[in-house]
């Protein structure tokens, strides 16, 4: 085991090969070698320290290289669980961000990341040159730590990369482990649910992790919502449809085709879309223009009936006119956006139109674009007219918004803010038993910014301090990693489709599930549902 | 195994389940804390037979049914009923009657299954049948097995159940379907003589050891205290028979088909489907329904049947039996039948005429009509044309037995009145001159919610009470028979105070079946598909035995020392053949001059094994046995062994890939949840009540279950880790899962026995 670890990649493959070529050798020894070196030396995971070595080495070992990969990337590791990376560090405050991993294949994936032979000495920070396993581009100087099971957060090998909290960096690291193989992006919850079936979480632990757990999918969930608007959103979900029909179309095929008659040309039409599927995701995948580009920091969307000086207050809290200002109500009409920084951490204030029914269709389509921005909103500001408490537009607001069926959720955070405090008659008390606490403030002449201020700093704290809202490349990277998995799902499903439709449709499958991480997951019934909805199947 | 079996003070807490309808029940011995949980009900409502199947076997209205001749077989059965004593009842101070480990409500495809298994764990069962030569009736398609329901077959015949032997015993034409689609989905299916298969299940059910076959109805269950031990807010403990005489069981299996509330419609007309005045089931339907049982409503229909010498066969379609057959069960080296010997099918098709009589009749249609949730599928000819106009539509004609002279028009399931159904018929080709003997009709009947039910098929609100078959709402015989077998195994485990038998949807279609049942319920009759099977590749037909048999084996005894010694052989077999196939390395030069016919690319510079070559299409076992005879002989010897060699090696690296999601799947279902948890209730955890709602009608047993409901966020998941029960079991199987389970444990490893 230990000479595994440290020899070369020939090596290797020569103690396989002699291996498999006992004659006498049973499968099941085989079975035990390998999995005696489960976690530390699967074909994967050796591969990666092989290809860490030629990679730094001579150029005339390409050829091999090329070989090597072809056999061992498209292949997947015998056994194990799958080694799942996330961000561990939250934005804005950090100069330093953190990337954990855990899984068999943590050791081989810092050992590619750190191009080296050897791991580093557990559970002792080492300072080390991190670089892409597969272009060998220096992506940054930082900290590595490696935790072999069971001594680790989930008991399994756990590794951490402290790297520079730059996005670009964050970014590439991330990159560069999303495309090893057997590495995937964390789903919520993930490392939890590992440390307490390794028996890691001790009951107690486990209460109040549920919540946690749940503000990360929550904010998974809006930064995927963030993500998904606009032409990505689009293609993604018309590929989700593409992909559901083809696969629903093949399952038909298999269950139904001969009691039932689905004719033959189902299988083209199948053929022909997921060639199609493959191009266009291809082409995606390669055009770097596509990447849209997001903005980082905490969404602090300002809401509120109309009028209420919500663009008073995002041109108050930018320092600068950013949104056009009138006594008019219904003057926004669309999202005006502004980043900035409060108290060290990056925010990006939008501003909506105001909520209210309006007959004029460009306020309409406004007063949509609103509700979608609150939907995706990290902290919300919502904005009252404070001398106007008692209309119906007032009330609707703090019901539908506010205060929608009870407590708010712990991770939906309002700042509720009373504007036009200057305006109210000197000594009132502000009635209404059913007000919740807020904030009162005159844009007009700044009292009460200050306490304002103070609040949206400790609200922007606590979200950025979460490493889930990590920045919008963290999404990007779980995004890309999905949309190559699937399109190499897709290319292995035209290999197949000729030997084997079960082994087709397997893949078929896997390309579903990745889109799934992006789109929604599609479960048999849903498929069950196009195939009755497309077929005339029965008896 | 001291299972609660003190009858002495079983019968002590023993109240009759109070009857105002029937005096003779009126008086519990020892009165009780239970209250009468039969009230009376207007008759009118509730019309049905006991006996499962039995919708279709009213003598006066599926005349092609029961007018098959009866022989001198029944006569036999009848016979050896008569003098077949009741056992004596042990009890003393309660109230007289019969005492057995296991009853059985129902004699369908289900009620067999369940009651054979129980007495193949050891139980001492009855089954309580309203007619004894209706055990075994196949009652609608005269057909078993097809695309996935073969599968299902073929796993219950690794638990040693009956169904797949039978047919092998009685089908009249075998082909498997998807032949060309991959091993994986194969689907082995045959027409089966109705008459045959009924003979022999009722030879099977009648010659079992432990078994006791009673005609009779049930009026009602026996109910008694709970045990404390187990969730349920009371105890089954007998059932009270329609001479309102009792049987006292440990256990009871209700597999009572579409007897609830069913009704038959065709045209505009209804009958109710049992027989009238049978109020035995009305005691039973309410009881269900008393103790707080949610009920549902289906429909399903069946085609009307044809008399075979008035179709024109000479001008349609011919479709001829496989040659060889592939029998059903691991066990039947052939079927009975020569391929030559076996009858043909023939197919015609519907043309727009049809659709044309459909249209103009559609009125005349309640069943069409009515919003009774139907199948998204289109169980009917009249709902094809409705929802796929101007399409012709496929009509397998299908012969009924050897010397039956009706043919079942596959297909063509309709309730149009019987006069509209013969001009529909008679504009078809081949069918112009057709005779129906029997017309077609749909059936609506009442099922339970299946959510009420755990993976063992027991319920949760009574304990020791089981259901199987299409009271959980589901559709086929192959289903209902996976069911049977399910809660006949646990119906006797639990006597024995055994662990449940639960197979999880990583290990087979019963799986898949049960789990999609009892933790997403149904809202039309839930039909087996190979598309609801995630770990697909892996779950084959036929590696079923490898892995069903020797949990069955081990676990519950329900499997024959016969057939674990050949699994057991065949599996040790398999594995030498792989690590061999893998062992033997050759340069791609070597191996393509040794085998011109395997497209291998000598440009891969690595050498390749064996098994890589057995992955081409081209390649098969007797190819490399030819070639390398030396290690390769003894692996040709049997066919068997040949074709699943070959079946590994095409899915081997798939197989590699699922078996991690596999253990993925099983970590989680290793963490299981308390039955007793009550998620409307429980404090100090945050679940929103549309979380509780979910977790509380569907009772997930794991982690595993909870997280496949729809709405269960990853959120939730995790809340509800810290109610897992953290015993010494769960690490078990923790540790079970390290263990590849591709290979045997050494006490599962035999020494040499040939096959």
């Amino acid at each position: 085991m230990g000479s595994g670890r440290r020899g070369s990649c020939g090596k290797w493959l020569r103690s396989e090969s002699r291996l498999a070529g006992g004659a006498t050798d049973t499968r099941r020894r085989r079975v035990a070698w390998l999995r005696s070196r489960e976690g530390v030396l699967a074909p994967s995971h050796a591969m990666w320290r092989c290809l860490g070595a030629l990679v730094s080495g001579l150029a005339q070992n390409a050829r091999l290289r090329t070989s090597l990969s072809k056999r061992y990337l498209c292949r997947p590791a015998s056994g194990g669980r799958a080694t799942i990376f996330a961000l561990s560090s939250g934005q804005g405050k950090c100069g330093v961000a953190v990337i954990r991993i855990s899984g068999p294949a943590s050791g081989p994936a810092l050992l590619g990341l750190m191009a080296s032979k050897a791991l580093p000495q557990p559970r002792v920070a080492t300072l080390r040159l991190l670089q892409d396993p597969g272009s060998c581009e220096p992506l940054d100087r930082g900290l590595i730590l490696w935790f072999p099971g069971p001594h680790s957060f989930t008991g399994e090998d756990c590794a951490e990369f402290h790297v520079h909290g730059g996005p670009a960096v964050v970014s590439a690291v991330l990159g560069a482990l999303g495309s090893i193989p057997d590495l995937r992006p964390a789903e919520a919850g993930e490392f939890t649910k590992r440390a307490f079936q390794n028996g890691k979480l001790s009951l107690t632990e486990v209460e109040g992790l549920g919540d946690l757990i749940h503000a990360e999918t929550e904010a998974q969930r809006r930064q995927a919502l963030r993500q998904l608007q606009g032409e990505l959103g689009q293609l993604c979900q018309g590929w989700g449809e593409t992909l559901t029909t083809a696969l629903a179309h093949l399952e038909a095929y298999i269950d139904f085709s001969e009691d039932d008659n689905i004719e033959e040309g189902a299988l083209q039409r199948v053929d022909g879309a997921v060639r199609g599927l493959r191009e266009a995701l291809l082409a995606h995948l390669q055009d770097a223009r596509r990447g849209q580009r997001l903005r980082s920091g905490a969404h602090v969307v300002i809401a509120g009936p109309a009028n209420a000086g919500k663009s008073s207050l995002i041109n108050l809290l930018s320092r600068r006119p950013v949104a056009i200002v009138s006594p008019e109500p219904g003057t926004t009409r669309d999202v005006v956006e502004s980043a900035v920084d409060i108290g060290g951490f990056p925010a990006l204030l939008s501003d909506t139109a105001g909520l209210r029914d309006s007959p004029d269709l460009v306020e309409q389509e406004g007063v949509r674009r609103a509700q979608d921005r609150l939907a995706q909103a990290d902290i919300v500001l919502a904005l009252l007219d404070a001398t106007d408490l008692a209309s119906a537009s007032s009330r609707r607001f703090l019901e539908t918004v506010v205060t929608p069926g009870g407590p708010s959720p712990p991770n939906r955070r309002i700042l509720l803010v009373l504007n036009k405090a200057d305006l109210l008659p000197e000594g009132m008390q502000l009635r209404g038993p059913d007000l919740p606490p807020h904030l009162l403030l005159s844009c007009k002449t700044e009292a009460g910014l200050e306490a304002v201020l103070a609040s949206l700093k400790r609200e922007l704290a606590a979200v950025c301090g979460d490493p889930s809202v990590g920045p919008p490349i963290l999404t990007r990277a779980r995004h890309r990693h999905h949309l190559q998995n699937c399109c190499e799902a897709l290319g292995r499903y035209e290999q197949s489709k000729g030997q084997d439709l079960a082994l087709a449709a397997e893949e078929l499958r896997a390309a579903r599930k990745h889109l799934g991480h992006l789109t929604g997951h599609v479960g048999a019934d849903d498929i069950l549902d196009v195939i009755f909805r497309d077929f005339c199947i029965g008896k | 195994m001291g299972g609660p079996r003190t009858i002495g003070g079983v019968m002590g807490r023993v109240h009759g389940a109070l009857r105002p309808r029937a005096p003779r029940h009126d008086v519990s011995k020892d009165g009780g804390p239970l209250q009468s949980l039969s009230t009376i009900r207007s008759p009118l409502t509730l019309s049905s037979c006991s006996a499962p199947v039995t919708v279709l076997n009213r003598g006066d209205f599926c005349p092609a049914l029961t007018m098959l001749p009866l022989g001198h077989w029944s006569c036999r059965v009848a016979a050896r009923l008569s003098k077949q004593p009741l056992a004596i009842s042990r009890s003393y101070g309660g109230p007289a009657g019969p005492h057995y480990d296991v009853v059985i409500i129902g004699g369908g495809h289900a009620g067999t299954e369940a009651a054979a298994a129980a007495a193949r764990c050891g139980s001492r069962t009855l089954l309580l049948t309203h007619r004894v030569d209706t055990i075994g009736q196949m009652s609608c398609n005269p057909s078993f097995g097809g695309i996935g329901k073969g599968h299902l077959m073929r796993e219950i015949d690794a638990l040693d159940g009956l169904c797949s032997r039978i047919c092998d015993q009685s089908g009249i034409h075998y082909k498997v379907l998807n032949r060309r689609k991959g091993p994986a989905v194969w689907g082995l299916r045959a027409q089966i003589d109705r008459k045959l298969y009924k003979q022999k299940m009722q030879e099977e059910i009648l010659t079992t050891p432990l078994l006791t076959v009673k005609e009779t109805a049930v009026e009602d269950l026996l109910l008694t205290e709970p045990d404390s031990d187990h969730p349920g807010k009371c105890r089954v403990s007998g059932v009270v028979l329609e001479d309102g005489s009792r049987v006292y069981a440990e256990s009871v299996v209700l597999t009572t088909g579409t007897f609830l509330r069913g009704m038959i419609l065709i045209g505009l007309e209804a009958y109710p489907a049992g027989r009238l005045g049978d109020q035995s089931s009305i005691g039973l339907a309410q009881t269900l329904e008393n103790l707080g049982f949610v009920v549902g409503r289906l429909k399903t229909g069946t085609p009307p049947r044809i008399a075979k010498d008035s179709i024109n066969f000479s001008i349609l379609n011919k479709h001829m039996p496989d040659n060889p057959s592939v029998p059903f069960s691991f066990l039947s080296e052939a079927v009975w039948l020569r391929p030559e010997d076996q009858l043909p099918c023939y197919l015609t098709h519907t043309n727009s005429r049809v659709e044309q009589i459909v249209n103009e009749n559609i009125h005349l249609n309640t069943h069409v009509k009515e919003t009774t949730k139907g199948p998204r599928y289109c169980p009917s000819i009249e709902s094809k044309v409705l929802r796929f106009p101007n399409r012709i539509h496929q009509v397998w004609l299908e012969p009924e037995g050897m010397d039956s002279d009706l043919i079942y028009p596959q297909g063509l399931s309709m309730t149009l009145p019987p006069n509209i159904q013969e001009q529909l018929i008679t504009s078809i080709r081949g069918l112009e001159k057709a005779k129906i003997v029997q017309p077609g009709y749909g059936v609506q009947y009442d099922y339970l919610d299946p959510r009420q039910i755990t993976p063992s098929l027991e319920t949760h609100l009574v304990q020791r009470l089981f259901f199987a078959g299409q009271i959980n709402g589901t559709t086929g015989y192959e289903e209902a028979a996976a069911q049977g077998i399910i809660a006949g195994i646990n119906a006797s485990l639990r006597v024995h105070g055994k662990p449940p038998f639960v197979v999880s949807r990583t290990e087979g279609y019963i799986g898949v079946l049960i789990d999609d049942l009892t933790t997403l319920g149904t809202s039309e009759p839930y039909r087996m598909f190979t598309s609801r099977v995630e770990f697909r590749v892996s779950l084959r037909p036929d590696n079923a035995d490898s892995r069903l048999t020797f949990r069955g084996y081990s676990e519950t005894g329900c499997v024959s020392q016969q057939r674990y010694n050949r699994a057991s052989l065949m599996k040790s077999s398999l594995e030498e053949g792989i690590a061999v196939l893998k062992s033997l390395q050759f340069s791609s030069y070597k191996w393509k001059k040794m085998i011109p016919e395997a497209p291998v690319s000598t440009i891969k510079s690595e050498p390749q094994s064996a098994l890589d070559i057995l992955k081409y299409e081209e390649v098969d076992m007797a190819m490399l046995a030819k070639v390398l005879p030396e290690p390769l002989t003894k692996f040709a010897e049997c066919q068997e062994l040949m074709n699943r060699l070959k079946i590994e090696a095409t899915y081997e690296l798939s197989l590699i890939l699922q078996q991690k999601e596999i253990e993925e799947v099983r970590r989680d279902e290793a963490l299981q949840l308390p039955k007793d948890l009550d998620y409307l209730t429980i404090r100090d955890v945050s679940l929103s009540q549309e979380v509780r709602e979910k977790l509380h009608s569907s009772r997930p047993q794991t982690i595993g279950a909870a997280s496949r409901i729809p709405g269960i966020t990853p959120a939730a998941i995790v809340n509800l880790l810290r109610f897992v029960k953290t015993t010494k079991h769960k690490k078990e199987s923790a540790d079970k899962l390290s263990l590849n389970d591709q290979y045997l444990s050494k006490r599962d490893r035999l020494q040499k026995i040939e096959l």
